[in-house]
């Protein structure tokens, strides 16, 4: 089986580390959430993400056990996860006001 | 708590390294100084291209670079070279700042002295005097508290968010827990997660500085007609795997662990606070300028967290390189210190690998010479300018 490496134990995504992932491929985790096995649903390369569970659109990515943004669209385990289903929370002038009010 | 053995300072300071430090005043020094240190045991020169023509703001913090690279504890005396009396920058103004550290201090003016052949004699006198008593320095006992680790990252790859960075931020809590400070720079990189550094404050003035550091540098590059947060992640970084700005940031902080944030620095201000816990520096991402600011503020020991192998290393305080990819550490064998690549295969756990940095990091305290400084490939003194040569 192909591994992803997981950095921390409440995170839903894996990076390719390891070998670069083909659709279709059983993949599994080092690191963290070892108990974790998908199917990768689409080509992963080396760098890229992978969805360890389905994460629902407005539901949060978590990377390092933290927010890295919010799925865009519905994303399923196994999943690519990149900036095509996934938007920053951050850096976005519309919505440099709300972040504005949360840091205060 | 464990201990080190380092070199006792007159102010209570201990270093790990006992260097003469050969310091420029100006640039039109550089001369001088390089003939200096070629000539003495141990000698290092510090050259740079600045201290001549350059508006107030921006000389104070030259200034702080330089007068704090000579304090830095691992120096242990001091000959400074300047040309000319230079408004600000003379070198017994340096001297002034570096006088309360009690080291061995010496001034030898070009002008003063009659030119270069008579100022490189001068110089060189007090060079071999001070190499020669430094000499019969010892190393002593010292806690770890007395360490001030600063840590960086550069050339950065999918890796280092994962396993060099978390690492090294493990290794500083183990310092910490401990009693010692760790000092993380490079304030362009907290873009996009601010709130994370800002929960640590360790008061809310703190998170104040550190939102008003990040807006600050983001101003300064959009006068320049940059906009950082547009262009970041880097279409490099987005090839790469990395998706979101926070996602890139977040790899990058995570080289400093949980402990609450104490202060907040200037770029090259040495902390005014002694309790143990993270501390943070306005500053670029350019590497040579950032791990100089922080060996400016006292810092003896760096770890400098690189994916793709870089070669930095400052020329007084030691700069371990670390890597969590394992093709960069073979590739580049002879300049990456620690390879912390067997987290991703599950060969050590990333607890462990923190524990392997902090273990390479104590040991270069008790005098273990980094691959680069045996190499004396001291290649990464820049100063920070805040404003143009006029």
């Amino acid at each position: 089986m192909k591994k992803v490496f997981v950095v921390y134990a409440t995170d839903n995504v894996g990076t390719a580390v390891l070998e670069p992932i083909q659709t279709g491929d059983h993949v599994g985790c080092n690191g963290e959430r070892s108990d974790l096995e998908v199917i990768a649903q689409a080509d992963i390369a080396y760098g890229h993400k992978i969805a360890l569970m389905d994460i629902a659109a407005g539901d949060t990515v978590l990377k390092y056990g933290l927010s890295i943004g919010s799925a865009s669209s519905d994303i399923k385990a196994g999943d690519h996860v990149h900036t095509h289903n996934v938007e920053s929370n951050r850096g976005r002038g519309d919505l440099a006001e709300r972040n504005a009010i949360a840091t205060e | 708590m464990s201990e080190f053995m380092g070199f006792h300072r007159p102010n209570g300071d201990v270093g790990i390294r006992n260097h003469v430090l050969i310091l420029s005043g100006t640039v039109y020094a550089n001369g001088v100084c390089e003939r200096v240190a070629d000539t003495i045991h141990g000698a290092v020169p510090i050259t740079h291209a600045n201290g001549r023509c350059q508006v107030a703001p921006d000389l104070r913090v030259t200034r702080r670079f330089l007068a704090g690279t000579a304090m830095n504890p691992n120096v242990g005396a001091v000959v400074i070279i300047d040309h000319f009396k230079e408004e600000g920058m003379t070198a017994e103004d340096l001297a002034a700042d570096i006088a309360p550290t009690g080291k061995l201090l010496a001034t030898v003016n070009i002008r003063g002295e009659g030119g270069f052949i008579s100022a490189v004699e001068k110089a060189t006198r007090y060079a071999q005097d001070f190499a020669r008593q430094i000499s019969l320095y010892r190393r002593e006992a010292a806690p770890m508290s007395k360490i001030l680790f600063g840590t960086e990252c550069g050339t950065s790859d999918t890796t280092s968010g994962l396993a060099s960075n978390p690492a090294n931020g493990l290794a500083g809590e183990i310092l910490i827990a401990q009693g010692g400070r760790m000092l993380m720079a490079e304030c362009t990189e907290w873009m996009g997660c601010e709130n994370w550094l800002t929960e640590k404050a360790a008061r809310p003035a703190v998170a104040e500085a550190i939102l008003a550091g990040v807006q600050h540098m983001e101003a300064r590059a959009l006068a320049s007609g940059e906009d950082i947060r547009g262009s970041q992640p880097t279409g490099d970084n987005m090839a790469g795997g990395l998706t979101t700005i926070e996602e890139k940031s977040m790899g990058a902080v995570k080289k400093i662990g949980d402990s609450p944030i104490i202060e907040y620095l200037e770029i090259a201000e040495a902390p005014t606070r002694t309790e143990p816990g993270n501390y943070v520096m306005y500053g670029p991402g350019m590497g040579a300028e950032s791990i100089s600011s922080m060996a400016a503020a006292g810092c003896q020991v760096l770890t400098f967290c690189t994916g793709g192998g870089h070669t930095s290393n400052h020329p007084i305080m030691p700069t371990i390189k670390v890597t969590g990819n394992r093709g960069s550490y073979e590739l580049m064998r002879d300049t990456v210190d620690v390879d912390v690549s067997g987290v991703f295969t599950d060969e050590i756990t990333l607890a462990e690998a923190g524990r392997i940095v902090y273990d390479e990091v104590e040991r270069v305290c008790n005098g273990y010479l980094t691959k680069s400084e045996a190499l004396r490939d001291n290649n990464s003194f820049a100063i920070h300018r805040v404003g143009p040569s006029i």
